[in-house]
């Protein structure tokens, strides 16, 4: 999956994107629904030892429902915080179904965890097809459909010019992925 | 070692000059193991380096790619020039700034400020690439000097970076206000007429983001504590804003008006900006651009302060000169001329810049404290 999106990769189709990534960002992350006050504080917030608290505000600002998971289950996913190393998403498929079944929720806590992950975001996956990186919708935590995504992010940045990282103060797969939901959404 | 034989064994290519690097990290006190796995790579963006010039008198004629393409000896050395000086100033930070390591009030800031360490090199060595692979002997030459010059014997080019880093409330003043002018510099040369210079530009500036950024978001963790006074976090503002303005240069420069005749340094928004520049004054023009931006960033720094505590504002532009039109002339913080004889106007400055006992008071009570917003590392 990861080779066929970088194998067709075509940067001069990038250009429309990377020429207004600024303001896309803008229009996602300083969002009334996105809430970008909340988010800057779940930066600090989040932090070792993790606790379920602190996956209950990440749950609160990805607007998601309550968990129904069992005790383990949850304590399965909070070790696997610790134990997971960026770009590594395999990791994902040792969790439980309860678990792995949710990829928006588990990609918002690897994401706050670590912020090298970028979360799932349907609109930001309509974003990279719009580029041409095809990838497929998912209900679960499919560990290399959640790779593809985190690697073209990570492309993404590697190829975007200056101009697209001259001012944020948020980490810049975030800045990449918010720009990618508007650029989506705008589809 | 006599004078001769110092010159006799400068390096004769980069090869040769990455020997003397690997020793100048040691000199200064550089552990290369705390680079871990980074390498300092050359790295060009050459779609984003254009391949017309665009500006000055050459507009429109092919970008300069070789030395012997470049029309003139004088553009030759103007170019050699800017390399310089700005390769120059990578080195001299990383002197100034690599005793903070020990100090770092968190593990997050400690592997901010060794990125930010580990680029400045990368960046130092790219310009000495561009001296070694492209100016021959000159060229070889002027980046052997890039590593004898040094920040804490007060021998680099520019004022600031000579100036000392004594904590990491001037860190991050440093990254906030002198990284930033980093960003117009960098900005001004990614449309160079020279087009290694220009490609090597991107890739700088993608970097350089991360170092102004890890600025104005520090001062902010700093203010949002409450811990360190405003009052007292104003005078370092005031301390640091008048030095990074300084940077642009003089006022009416000569040498900036042939940079942009030459093609090799424009203004800081060359590609967006809709009117003819104004020649004579570019410098200007490029600082007032950087003033309005350090004044809308500390705007966003003020807002968190806590209740009670006065607004953070940068000074006027010109308070405390030393270059341009204001240099050496008594103002005030406001900006109002200063009614009363020189002594009186330096008690009046030791009232708004930091003395030695606020400095003492700064690093042995507050910063012993939980004095900035923790944060943990979490890569980016």
């Amino acid at each position: 999956m990861q080779h066929v999106a970088l194998t067709s990769f075509d940067k001069e189709r990038c250009k429309p994107f990377f020429d207004r990534l600024t303001e896309y960002f803008h229009q996602h992350h300083h969002s009334e629904e996105q809430d970008a006050v909340s988010y800057e504080e779940l930066l600090y917030r989040i932090r070792r030892p993790y606790t379920p608290q602190m996956l209950d505000m990440i749950d609160e600002w990805m607007g998601l429902e309550r968990r129904d998971w069992r005790e383990d289950a949850q304590r399965e996913v909070l070790l696997s915080l610790y134990a997971i190393r960026y770009p590594d998403t395999l990791l994902i498929e040792s969790l439980t179904e309860k678990a792995r079944s949710d990829i928006r929720r588990l990609s918002a806590y690897l994401h706050f965890t670590h912020h090298t992950y970028s979360i799932w975001d349907e609109d930001s996956r309509k974003g990279l097809g719009r580029l041409g990186i095809e990838i497929p919708d998912t209900e679960h935590a499919d560990p290399f459909v959640y790779g593809a995504y985190v690697t073209a992010i990570e492309l993404l940045k590697d190829v975007a010019p200056f101009t697209c990282f001259l001012e944020h103060d948020v980490p810049r797969q975030r800045l990449f992925q918010a720009a990618l939901a508007a650029y989506g959404r705008e589809a | 070692m006599a004078e001769t034989e110092v010159v006799e064994s400068y390096p004769t290519n980069f090869e040769a000059w990455i020997q003397e690097f690997n020793e100048w990290q040691t000199r200064i006190g550089f552990d290369p193991s705390w680079l871990g796995d980074y390498r300092f790579d050359i790295k060009f963006d050459w779609d984003t380096a254009g391949g017309e010039i665009e500006f000055g008198d050459f507009l429109g004629m092919p970008k300069w790619e070789r030395r012997m393409q470049i029309p003139q000896q004088n553009i030759r050395d103007a170019i050699v020039s800017m390399v310089n000086v700005q390769g120059d100033t990578e080195f001299a930070s990383v002197e100034q700034q690599n005793h903070l390591l020990a100090s770092a009030p968190t593990e997050y800031d400690r592997k901010s400020a060794l990125r930010i360490m580990c680029e400045e090199q990368r960046h130092g060595w790219q310009m000495a690439y561009l001296l070694c692979a492209f100016f021959g002997e000159q060229g070889v030459r002027e980046a052997a000097k890039l590593l004898e010059r040094n920040a804490q014997d007060g021998t680099r080019i520019l004022g600031s970076f000579n100036e000392p880093i004594d904590h990491w409330l001037d860190f991050f003043m440093f990254t906030h206000f002198i990284d930033r002018d980093g960003k117009y510099q960098l900005k001004m040369l990614s449309t160079s007429s020279f087009k290694p210079l220009a490609a090597s530009m991107g890739p700088m500036l993608k970097e350089e983001s991360f170092h102004l950024g890890t600025g104005a978001n520090g001062l902010r963790r700093v203010v949002k504590q409450g811990v360190i006074p405003c009052a007292l976090i104003q005078k370092y503002v005031n301390k640091w804003a008048s030095t990074g303005l300084d940077l642009f240069g003089t006022d009416d420069s000569s040498s900036a008006q042939w940079a942009y005749v030459y093609g090799i340094k424009g203004r800081y928004d060359e590609r967006e900006a809709a009117v003819e520049a104004d020649r004579e004054h570019l410098n200007e023009a490029s600082r007032e651009l950087y003033f309005q931006e350090l004044r809308g960033e500390m705007k966003r720094i003020s807002k968190v302060r806590k209740e009670g505590e006065p607004d953070l504002h940068i000074p006027s532009d010109k308070f405390r000169r030393g270059i341009g039109k204001y240099a050496g002339e008594m103002y005030t913080v406001e900006g109002e001329p200063f009614e009363g004889s020189q002594g009186e106007y330096e008690a009046y400055l030791a009232s708004v810049l930091p003395s030695e006992e606020e400095e003492e008071q700064l690093v042995n009570e507050y910063m012993q404290q939980e004095w900035i917003q923790y944060r943990e590392w979490k890569g980016d």
